[in-house]
């Protein structure tokens, strides 16, 4: 009985890796997309937030049907509940990534329009869900540490995309639908990376049963 | 242990007791019918005196306590009994005792009470007068004697419970004890039972084996290894579930962990969606490829199922490093299509003049002009596939060609002269510096060299700009330098302008002409000579290459 929980633990953790891969997948995607204004790289974007969705569901099942037929206790019990409000953060992350995507296949913005600070941003915040995931699967609590730390590098982008997009609002030739949609973009990652942080934190409260913030 | 050895004590203990107990009551309730019966017999003669002597008077002053007389007349009717009175009694005529009397004198019989708990004994004799007298005493059956026992044997057999657990425990810890120090890594050391030597002696030798085989696996275990690990492909090891069973280091390396991964799932070491769904074909039984691209460039990673009875008991995954065929599999399909256009091009011209004059369209002035133009384009294409047919040479290594002493310096003159007209054409200054300089080479492609090199100066320079060609002698080698006032060439096309058919400025080729194949040449022919070709370059500024040919001993 004993054996069969820990294999059904070993599965749910590796369902949760490859979510966490599907949505690393959609959010580099979308900032690929974003940065080559591929319209075509954009539509897929949606399939993978579509099935991050399904993995969300089928992840949820698995740990309501762990609580209820096992009883878990103590770690095992962190690990469950940590992994449903998880897969929450990843789907949002994911489904952020398809609204970029939305954004992009609009086609209102081009390659040229890709400030450096919104490339910038892109790559930190990518980097942020990857070392996320990573701290999950290695659970390393320094990584997951360093992933909340860098949340803030995140905001400053944020905050110097606002300025920049302010100055461009007051220019007279100004596209005012890009430079919103642009703003919207830059508000995703933000958020992204919020989600980022949210999964580190679960990934510390999974390891140590002390929850950050 | 204990149960069975208490088991069978106990079997044994009662066993030996109710045979023991059988054998004597059996034995003893015989010696004591036995006696009674004596007893019986001689009281009745004694009885049969006194009655013969007295008559009824004798029954008077008896006093009978522990039997009963009856006193049977000839017709069987009581005419005493020393019990009940005579008158109430049956018939005694059809006893079996009474009527053994009446035959033969004397008579013997015994009979149960009605509940089995007693047993009579009867004897009876008869008298001259014809009369019978009858004695009888009772006895226990053996039921109640063994009822009466029943206290006894319960005791006797709590003891026997009680002895023999206590046995049981005391033998089988005794016969345990010595199995239990049995020293198991030295069979053949212990001096227990000698009944459990061959036992002792299999498991030496199947330790032996067991020591054998488990060198034997650890020998090919570091063979592997030692294989695997100087491997530049990466292999990868998996049981079906995903866990790693073995990773070499170039595989590691590549995933960025190290050898402590083994036991662990795949997922944790790389979770992309490529590997993943790589894994998943070859668990259904599939070989599966796919490319994935990592920091230190693109692999080929091939994914095979290890099946045993139609069953995957294993994944292989190689990784294969296919960084450079892919950027071979690139220039070649560039340098194809660079080729092909590269040909292409003059021979449409070609073709369109010469279909406009063969159908007379052309005006009578004009057929000079056309000729003229289809003659340029076919001297350009005359031009490209003489240097086709002169790189194909190089790429042969030339070895038809002779080398000999030559002058660059001599050679440097020659071309500087040559392309003096062209460069005072494009308004270019082109000067030679510098002082003999004899080395021992092919003069053919030397030239070559310093043609291309200076044609290139000239091509890509400024107005009034110029090109200083440099022959010097140092100490082990001849140094040529082309510098030039040109346009310069920008960083990233510095290591592909050696390429076939490449040019930094494509969209302009036509103007400039050339066939692109140049510094290729230059490249090839500096290699047959074992030259260095060094290139520095600043965009707008000019550019200035520079070819050290060894001087040979």
């Amino acid at each position: 009985m004993r054996s069969k929980f820990d294999e059904q633990l070993e599965l749910l953790h590796k369902e949760l890796i490859q979510m966490g891969a599907l949505c690393e997948d959609a959010i580099a995607m979308a900032a690929k997309a974003l940065a080559e204004g591929n319209t075509m790289l954009a539509d897929k974007v949606p399939d993978l937030s579509a099935e991050i969705d399904q993995k969300e569901r089928d992840i949820e099942a698995m740990c309501m049907k762990l609580l209820l037929q096992q009883q878990p206790v103590a770690k095992d019990l962190r690990v469950i509940s940590s992994a449903l409000k998880m897969v929450t953060d990843m789907e949002r992350i994911g489904d952020n990534s398809g609204d970029i995507a939305d954004i992009v296949t609009m086609a209102n913005i081009t390659a040229s329009d890709n400030t450096v600070h919104i490339q910038d941003m892109a790559r930190a915040t990518i980097k942020m869900v990857t070392d996320s995931i990573d701290a999950f699967v290695k659970k390393d609590t320094e990584l997951a540490n360093a992933v909340i730390a860098y949340d803030d590098v995140v905001d400053e982008c944020f905050d110097e995309i606002k300025t920049d997009l302010i100055k461009q609002f007051g220019a007279p030739e100004s596209n005012g639908e890009k430079v919103l949609d642009l703003l919207m973009i830059a508000k995703y990652f933000e958020r992204m990376a919020d989600h980022a942080a949210e999964i580190a934190k679960w990934v510390l409260f999974s390891i140590t049963g002390n929850k950050v913030g | 242990m204990t149960k069975r050895i208490f088991r069978t004590i106990f079997i044994v203990a009662v066993g030996v007791f109710l045979a023991s107990a059988l054998l004597f009551m059996t034995v003893l309730y015989d010696y004591f019918s036995t006696v009674g019966q004596n007893q019986l017999r001689a009281q009745i003669d004694l009885a049969a005196q006194g009655v013969t002597n007295e008559g009824i008077e004798y029954f008077d002053g008896l006093e009978a306590h522990n039997y009963r007389i009856t006193w049977i007349g000839k017709d069987g009717s009581v005419l005493y009994d020393s019990v009940s009175n005579a008158n109430d009694m049956e018939n005694h005529f059809e006893r079996e005792e009474v009527k053994e009397a009446l035959a033969k004198g004397y008579g013997e019989s015994f009979r149960y009470s009605a509940t089995l708990t007693e047993r009579y004994l009867y004897s009876a004799k008869r008298l001259p007068d014809g009369t019978v007298i009858r004695l009888s005493i009772a006895q226990n059956s053996m039921l109640v004697l063994t009822f009466g026992m029943l206290q006894p044997i319960i005791i006797i057999f709590a003891m026997a419970i009680i002895l023999s657990a206590f046995l049981a425990s005391r033998l089988s810890k005794k016969i345990v004890k010595p199995l239990n120090e049995l020293n198991l890594d030295e069979p053949l050391e212990n001096d227990g039972y000698d009944e459990l030597s061959p036992l002792l002696r299999r498991i030496d030798t199947q330790q032996q084996q067991i020591r054998q085989q488990k060198e034997e696996l650890n020998h090919k275990q570091s063979e592997f290894e030692a294989v695997t690990s100087g491997m530049a492909e990466g292999i990868i090891l998996l049981n079906p579930k995903g866990t790693i069973l073995s990773i070499n280091r170039a595989a590691s390396k590549l995933f960025g962990t190290d050898s402590f991964v083994v036991g662990e799932d795949i997922l944790s070491v790389n979770r992309s969606l490529a590997l993943t769904e790589l894994l998943q074909k070859a668990e259904e039984g599939k070989h599966a490829e796919a490319v994935m691209t990592f920091d230190s460039g693109k692999y080929q990673l091939a994914a095979s199922p290890v099946t045993a009875n139609d069953e995957v008991i294993g994944i292989v995954v190689l990784i294969l490093d296919v960084t450079e065929k892919e950027k071979a599999e690139q220039m070649r399909r560039e340098f194809t299509a660079n080729v092909s256009h590269e040909l292409k091009t003059p021979l449409h011209t070609i073709s369109g003049y010469a279909e406009l004059l063969s159908n007379g369209m052309v005006k009578q002035e004009d057929i000079t002009a056309f000729s003229k133009r289809i003659y340029t384009e076919a001297g350009r294409m005359i031009c490209l596939v003489e240097d086709i047919i002169k790189l194909s040479h190089l790429d042969e290594g030339a070895e038809d060609m002779k080398q000999e002493n030559t002058d660059l310096f001599v050679l440097a003159d020659h071309v500087v002269t040559t392309l003096m007209p062209e460069a005072k054409k494009t308004g270019v200054a082109i000067e030679l510096h510098g002082e003999s300089a004899v080395l021992c080479g092919i003069p053919q492609l030397l030239e070559s060299i310093v043609y291309n090199l200076c044609d290139n100066a000239i091509k890509y320079n400024r107005k009034n700009g110029s090109v200083s060609v440099t022959v010097k002698n140092e100490e082990a080698s001849v140094v040529l330098s082309v510098v030039d006032t040109g346009i310069g060439i920008p960083e990233e096309h510095k290591e592909r302008i050696f390429e076939r058919f490449y040019r930094v400025d494509k969209s302009h080729s036509k103007e400039i002409g050339g066939t692109g194949l140049g510094l290729s040449i230059v490249k090839h022919a500096a290699r047959l000579h074992q030259a260095e070709i060094e290139l520095q370059s600043v965009v707008g500024k000019g550019t200035a290459v520079t070819v050290k040919f060894p001087k040979k001993s």
